[in-house]
């Protein structure tokens, strides 16, 4: 007997992702418990539970979202049936969803042990290679000398990145493109490798140049049934951040997507895997894909499919965790439109995306037809440096692709956010980038093809010299007011300097 | 009844990071022009939006990040903006500093190309006038006069005929009078 009844649902998370869970939840008439927390007792979250349990007043040693045991306690006391993970925190522990099971509490995700086959590189990568899926080949073990790691590259095809076995930092990694330059880099790297980590143990790996990102959506169910939800492109990423994701991606046609598709539902049907998951791949400039990893939960980005698609993730995550058979077929899943994410951040572009503290003060979003925001903060909160930095996803459609950029870019600037830095000024210069607007980008795109994060015109900077001069003007030249240091004022929030400004 | 008058400022300058000026006359209008293109602004305030710009029938969100002494950070459509703003004196007073800080009392000379010394018509310790050849440089099978660009002693010859220089290695150093 797979099927277990679901009324009421342990929200193990917070901020949007939770907001997010208890909309669906709420629809199917499933009952919502959120904890708060002492990090954030005022959080919107908490505003759409049906019931909260308070831990506020505690400061426990680890957060409570990290703590097993804990969240165990929790949805037996309040006598939940089931519990959603989210993303983040302990959503790709397989010993908590082991530990929700042993409890008789449904985790709404996949299995345990599919949560750790994938979860181990190793064991993934041991799996995909026996299924037949595509990866970076690389030799079998280290490489002792000149004329192995020619064979190697012989066989595995130029490029090669020749890496240090004990390397890291990019130290003892040279890029080999052809069989004449494989001497004089096998030497290098090897000699480098000897110099940085003691060990002049190289191995050979296929290497892959300026690759996209791309994604598979996949949902399975507990009978073996799976399917896959198309793809998205999520190759505008900082330091592997993604920064904005869409749905479909401008590299594949329908044969591509057919090909990566079924690999990703091969892998997730070699873990017997259910509920909704990712499968990574890098793409080449030739159309070559290769496995990267599978992640074993509900993303950051799945409302870009969503949109495109109609399906409502979470619901069908928690009909298959009630043990439902899937009515998804391959056949019925069709990709209608295109939708952008945009993540709107508490971050300084100007800085190179350095977090950016602050409490929100003003803050509304466009709404329209193609138009769907992702939020958890509101005016009044705070953005704090435990937690991540996300103010809201910006979720724009259109018919293709041109179409939901000529959106998005009118929704940005309706977007107020008053209290902190924000990488609004980014997405507003990214709509315009012809690089993006091509879609030809990879995920090389903001280190290499980017000159600035933002862009501001001659006019902009001359209304903001004259906003200063008028600042300038009231406080050192009017006698009533005196010059104010206020990097000095100790406890003073520079944001609230806002008030100031009322008196022009 | 004795009055003091400030002397009556009838500018104000702001400089950006990269030290462009801004300038403005005061009484500070609503205008901003840009070229020959001049638009009216307004700044507003209200509970929903807080503070911000009317522009071209647009509200643009206006913040101040910081500011110390003369020195403001200002946020205006989420970008940020670092201005100084100087009165006409103390601008001028800023120049005047950076020129005599840029004031360099040592001329150095250095290959403008890659070549060979053919000969150096000058010595250590020898006085040399500005556009006087300090050192003859073959390059690309022509012979070019290095030239001093002050008036000055000659301190260090740094090569000497027949050796090879690259761009940019230093030739000759110049004590300025």
């Amino acid at each position: 007997m797979k099927k277990v009844t679901i009324t009421k649902i342990l929200i193990a998370n917070r901020g949007e992702i939770a907001i997010r869970i208890m909309r669906t939840a709420k629809l199917m008439g499933i009952a919502s418990v959120c904890i708060r927390t002492d990090a954030e007792p005022g959080a919107m979250y908490l505003d759409f539970a049906d019931e909260i349990y308070d831990l506020s007043g505690e400061a426990p040693d680890i957060p409570v979202f990290l703590d097993v045991e804990r969240l165990i306690t929790i949805a037996l006391k309040t006598g939940c049936d089931s519990l959603h993970p989210g993303y983040g925190f302990l959503a790709e522990n397989a010993y908590f969803a082991q530990k929700c099971y042993e409890n008789k509490i449904a985790f709404i995700g996949p299995s345990p042990d599919a949560i750790y086959k994938m979860g181990n590189k190793t064991v993934a990568r041991q799996i995909a290679l026996s299924n037949g899926i595509p990866m970076a080949m690389g030799s079998p073990g280290n490489i002792s000398n000149e004329e192995e790691a020619l064979k190697q590259a012989e066989r595995i095809g130029y490029p090669v990145i020749i890496k240090a076995a004990s390397g890291g930092g990019g130290r003892g990694m040279r890029i080999v493109r052809q069989p004449g330059e494989m001497e004089k880099m096998f030497l290098l790297a090897s000699r480098e490798a000897e110099k940085a980590f003691n060990d002049p143990s190289v191995f050979i790996e296929k290497y892959i140049e300026n690759p996209k990102h791309i994604e598979f959506q996949i949902l399975g169910d507990q009978y073996g049934n799976v399917v896959h939800l198309g793809e998205r492109e999520c190759s505008v990423q900082r330091k592997h951040q993604k920064l904005l994701e869409e749905a479909p991606s401008s590299a594949l046609d329908s044969e591509l997507r057919e090909k990566m598709g079924s690999m990703a539902v091969i892998i997730a049907k070699a873990v017997n895997y259910y509920s909704a998951g990712t499968v990574e791949f890098l793409l080449d400039s030739d159309h070559n894909f290769y496995f990267m990893e599978m992640n074993t939960r509900i993303q950051v980005e799945h409302p870009v499919t969503e949109i495109i698609t109609g399906i409502d993730l979470i619901e069908q995550q928690i009909l298959i965790a009630r043990g439902e058979a899937m009515a998804i077929r391959q056949e019925d899943v069709k990709l209608n439109g295109w939708a952008i994410e945009c993540r709107i951040n508490a971050e300084d572009v100007q800085a190179g995306f350095a977090p950016a503290p602050g409490k929100i003060e003003k803050l509304s979003f466009p709404e329209g037809e193609n138009i769907r925001v992702e939020t958890g903060v509101r005016p009044g909160s705070a953005i704090v440096a435990s937690f991540d930095s996300m103010i809201a996803k910006l979720i724009v459609s259109g018919e293709n692709r041109m179409d939901a950029i000529h959106n998005t870019k009118k929704a940005l600037d309706k977007v107020w956010i008053k209290g902190t830095k924000t990488t609004l000024p980014f997405f507003r210069m990214l709509m315009r980038n012809q690089l993006f607007q091509s879609g030809d980008f990879t995920t090389a795109f903001i280190e290499n093809d980017l000159d600035q994060f933002h862009s501001s015109s001659e006019y902009e900077e001359t209304i903001a010299a004259w906003l200063a001069v008028k600042l300038f003007t009231e406080e050192s030249l009017s006698d009533s007011v005196s010059s104010v240091d206020y990097e000095q004022g100790k406890e003073m929030n520079p944001w609230l300097l806002n008030k100031r400004i009322n008196r022009f | 009844m004795m009055t003091t008058h400030k002397p009556e400022i009838k500018k104000l300058h702001a400089l950006n990071s990269e030290s462009e000026v801004f300038t403005f006359n005061l009484p500070l209008k609503n205008i901003v022009k840009v070229g020959k293109h001049e638009y009216t602004i307004e700044l507003r305030e209200d509970e929903k939006y807080g503070t911000y710009v009317l522009w071209k029938n647009r509200r643009y969100p206006v913040e101040i990040v910081r500011t110390k002494q003369n020195k403001y950070e200002i946020l205006f459509n989420d970008i940020s903006y670092t201005f100084t703003i100087e009165t006409p004196f103390s601008l001028q007073r800023k120049k005047v500093l950076k020129s005599s800080q840029g004031r360099n009392d040592r001329l150095i000379i250095r290959a403008p190309m890659p070549g060979k010394i053919v000969e150096v018509p000058v010595r250590e310790g020898s006085e040399i006038k500005s556009g006087e050849p300090v050192i003859i440089l073959e390059a690309m099978k022509m012979q070019n006069e290095i030239l001093s660009s002050a008036t000055g002693t000659i301190m260090k010859i740094g090569v000497k005929p027949g050796q090879n220089v690259m761009k940019d290695d230093v030739l000759a150093e110049v004590t300025i009078k």
